[in-house]
């Protein structure tokens, strides 16, 4: 029998008695032993798939949701946020401050990737003017972005495609939520995904990101 | 329509998303970390960050992939010993196949161990797979030798292995 591969599952049977770097070496041995490792987890994952689990308590999860919505006041807290940072962006779009401000800014900083699911959503109206430099091209891994005004994220999305953004409605601009974007894809992909969201009609025409 | 009004509105919104879509995406969050409790934590953040927003999404499609990229991040970041007991990648997986395509070749997966392999091939497969028991753990049960138990564990890798490759 090959000696990679039954090296790799004696390790499986105890990866405690094996460094990282002793582990990294026997699983990338070879692409045989890649391959291997890489079935043995879709195998263990099948196996999760098949099998029938407690059945899940939907009410209970939902109480323990609200809960949890209720003691941290989300929807009072983002009301206020909204409020403010609407008013405030409103100011800034009539006075031309915030395009100026995201045409002249040039920074280095590292792009955003995808970030802890433990991250707070902690994005303020003064991140609307802070640094927002182009992503590389060469980041190619998903990018989250966690509540993010849809203004701020679009204005990132275009500039990797190279393409402009309208909004023919403003009140979208400062509109939250989660979105997980893939430099990998396509434009229109990219457009198709947004549509997935009530009240928002996004369409590729011309080279602009059309919001509506 | 007063902002009290939109928030119950949206509330009413997420209620109906979480129930409609709780179960699947458990489902989905514990075969990707092979964990219960941590698929209930992944969820439940997902929602809690969905009731902090403007948007609801407009189907489960949105869900689901959420929780797929959640699973992905929380692997990303745990130990290596952590991942490799609990048999999941290593290696970032960035080229993503949709998920009902990989749920379905979960399920073709299972369907050939249990319909091409023989015995005792597919006993020691589900001894591994379905019950964690280690190679010496399968020997001693089946009254097999642990360098035969390794041989037939590896014959039956590559065998899935060689069906399934395109």
């Amino acid at each position: 029998m090959d000696t990679s591969i039954r090296q790799l599952l004696e390790m499986l049977d105890n990866p405690e008695a094996y460094s990282e770097q002793e582990i990294r070496e026997i699983i990338n041995r070879d692409e045989e032993t890649r391959e291997t490792y890489r079935l043995m987890v879709k195998a263990k994952r099948s196996s999760r798939h098949r099998q029938t689990g407690n059945p899940v308590d939907v009410d209970a999860a939902w109480q323990q949701l609200n809960n949890k919505v209720s003691h941290s006041s989300h929807f009072t807290l983002h009301t206020s946020r909204f409020k403010i940072a609407a008013s405030f962006v409103g100011v800034l779009l009539l006075s031309g401050i915030a395009l100026a401000a995201i045409r002249s800014l040039t920074s280095d900083s590292t792009p955003k990737v995808e970030e802890s699911e433990n991250t707070l959503v902690s994005d303020t109206v003064k991140q609307v003017t802070t640094s927002l430099s182009p992503l590389k091209k060469q980041e190619r891994t998903p990018v989250t972005y966690d509540n993010m005004p849809l203004e701020k994220m679009l204005t990132e999305i275009a500039n990797h495609y190279e393409v402009k953004v309208t909004f023919q409605n403003d009140e979208l601009r400062t509109l939250r939520f989660r979105f997980v974007w893939n430099p990998q894809k396509d434009i229109r992909q990219v457009v198709s995904d947004l549509n997935q969201f009530e009240r928002l009609t996004v369409t590729f025409k011309d080279n602009q990101i059309i919001v509506e | 329509m007063n902002s009290e009004t939109d928030m119950l509105e949206q509330k009413e919104i997420l209620e109906k998303l979480f129930r409609q879509n709780y179960s699947e995406m458990i489902h989905l969050a514990s075969v990707l970390l092979g964990d219960d409790e941590e698929a209930a934590d992944v969820v439940q953040d997902i929602f809690l960050k969905m009731a902090d927003s403007d948007l609801m999404p407009k189907n489960d499609w949105y869900l689901l992939t959420a929780v797929r990229n959640a699973c992905l991040n929380r692997i990303r970041q745990m130990r290596l010993h952590e991942q490799v007991k609990r048999l999941l990648p290593i290696e970032a997986e960035t080229d993503l196949q949709p998920i009902e395509k990989q749920l379905e070749r979960f399920d073709d997966i299972a369907a050939y161990v249990d319909e091409q392999l023989e015995e005792p091939h597919r006993s020691i497969f589900h001894l591994r797979f379905d019950n964690d028991l280690t190679i010496a753990e399968i020997a001693r049960q089946l009254h097999l030798n642990p360098n035969t138990t390794y041989k037939y564990l590896t014959q039956s890798i590559q065998k899935i292995r060689q069906h399934f490759k395109h």
